[in-house]
């Protein structure tokens, strides 16, 4: 099958904060492709640049070198014009993203947060869009909590309903970056709960985390990444019980 | 607070009346006089009332324009801005009022000796009252640009990020995600500037405008009892102020309430 996403010799730099004038590469040509209904882990130490390739994907970062492909729409790093501008637009529609820290809208309740894309980017009808936010609501077990405002509901809750906003989207692929870092621990289960069943259902994911229960259970592929680039890319079983570098074991033995 | 503290306060109140009045006694306040011009001092109010509403109102909507050209990348608009707000900040109102009004018309006159047909000449020729509000405009807008910078500024990039990352445009996620809470968090400020421009808006009295204190003043002077009519003037500024306070403050409770668990 031809890959959803295809990436090729990536490359991302950012000034360095610390020393004036100079950069910092934090992802050093990148290669990747994910297979449709593929899950796909990415771990590393902080700062190996886990985070920025994923928001790279979406064009949250504008790279610097290389390509992104997602979904047939292709778009080159350095140019720029209308099109490439409504590229990045339609990738966003097709890519859904969620965030460590939740960003749900404060100001709307969860069901307004659901219908938000839907209507002000799809231009659905008021009456589809909520059908179909119910719809994600209930899939996220939360449609009792439809009328409530953020600051009301728990981390856990609220990354719930963020799932729900990117799935009402109807995107092929989802992105999610740390989505339980900034849980408490007792309600990391009830999203990482949400990210399998959405994994049997056949969502393509790419997932930044160290949640091990869920690589275990439902990645087909976790990478290694360090210093920029992938070290290793393996099955969880080979990745964990046989790692090729020095490198992963290491760092496999801090977070196993 | 505990009781004996609110009774000390309340005595402290009544002993500045107290001596207010005594004062005024001394000074051979002509009481009967003031309670004969209080209903012609209150006509002003109604100008008063008029020229601080649509001159806020003008304001607000200068002040989104200046934030937002402030915070875009487009260096025309940056610059504009940045030139208005600085401009505006560091003169004297007073200068600006008569810049309004008395140098705009003779900016429309040269307009004429260059040429311009008469009738947009004319246009340079302002009443007091459009004058006074678009003086007063101009002035807050520039004060009330940097609240609203500041107001956008303070919501957290993360929901930019979640906005563009449903696919929405830069100008869709200004106004559905941040402006909305912006303009949230500027209403306390935004309420503070109205208060300081009911006060502020006695300045169009020096244009002729027929409103609170050109009235204290234009009665005062004739009869030599200005104080009487100022006092008169400075009461009802003051009512007015207390009222709007107290509209403030249910306006940011209710939209308290929202943010609350």
């Amino acid at each position: 099958m031809a890959p959803i996403i295809k990436v090729r010799n990536l490359h991302k730099r950012f000034k360095d904060p610390a020393h004036k004038g100079e950069w910092l590469e934090v992802i050093r040509g990148v290669d990747l492709d994910v297979e449709p209904g593929q899950v796909i882990v990415i771990i590393g130490r902080s700062g190996a640049g886990k985070s920025t390739l994923l928001r790279c994907l979406n064009f949250l970062e504008d790279p610097d070198e290389g390509t992104v492909e997602v979904d047939g729409v292709e778009i080159r790093a350095g140019e720029h014009s209308r099109e490439r501008t409504q590229n990045i637009i339609e990738i966003r529609t097709k890519a859904g993203m969620v965030f460590q820290s939740f960003n749900l809208f404060p100001h709307m309740t969860a069901l307004q947060n659901v219908i938000e894309g839907p209507i002000t980017v799809k231009k659905w009808s008021r009456e589809r869009a909520i059908a179909k936010a119910e719809e994600e609501l209930k899939w996220v077990g939360l449609l009792d909590k439809r009328d409530e405002y953020p600051i009301r509901l728990s981390g856990g809750q609220q990354q719930r309903i963020a799932i729900a906003r990117g799935l009402a989207m109807e995107p092929k692929i989802m992105l999610f970056d740390e989505p339980t870092s900034a849980l408490d621990p007792e309600l990391i289960g009830e999203v990482v709960e949400v990210m399998e069943r959405l994994a049997r259902e056949g969502m393509t994911m790419v997932v930044v985390s160290h949640e091990m229960h869920f690589v275990h259970d439902v990645a087909n592929r976790v990478i290694f990444m360090d210093g920029g680039v992938f070290v290793e890319d393996a099955p969880p079983a080979v990745m964990f019980s046989n790692p090729e570098h020095e490198d992963t074991r290491q760092f496999l033995t801090h977070i196993l | 607070m505990n009781r004996g503290y609110v009774l000390k306060l309340a005595l402290v109140w009544v002993a500045i009346f107290v001596v207010l009045a005594i004062t005024f006694r001394l000074l051979e306040f002509d009481l009967p006089f003031m309670l004969n011009w209080t209903g012609f001092l209150f006509k002003g109010i109604g100008y008063t009332i008029l020229v601080s509403a649509i001159s806020i109102l003008f304001s607000v909507l200068l002040a989104l324009i200046g934030a937002l050209a402030r915070l875009s990348k487009n260096p025309i608009a940056n610059g504009l801005s940045t030139f208005y707000v600085s401009f505006i900040r560091g003169t004297p109102q007073l200068v600006q009022v008569y810049m309004i009004y008395l140098g705009l018309p003779q900016v429309g006159q040269s307009l004429e000796t260059l040429g311009a047909p008469g009738w947009l000449a004319d246009l340079f020729v302002l009443p007091a009252i459009p004058s006074g509000i678009l003086a007063l405009s101009i002035n807050y807008g520039a004060y009330m640009t940097e609240t609203f910078r500041a107001g956008i500024q303070s919501i957290h990039g993360g929901q930019r990020e979640a906005a563009l990352s449903l696919g929405m445009t830069q100008g869709q996620c200004t106004r559905r995600i941040i402006l909305p809470q912006a303009l949230r968090i500027v209403i306390p400020p935004v309420g503070n500037d109205f208060i300081a421009m009911l006060k502020d808006s006695s300045l169009v009295s020096l244009m002729g405008v027929m409103e609170l204190t050109w009235r204290a003043t234009k009665i005062g002077r004739r009869y030599f009892r200005s104080l009487e009519l100022l006092t008169v003037a400075a009461i009802f500024y003051w009512i007015m102020t207390i009222i709007l306070q107290t509209i403030q403050g249910r306006i940011e409770a209710r939209l308290g309430r929202g943010r609350q668990r």
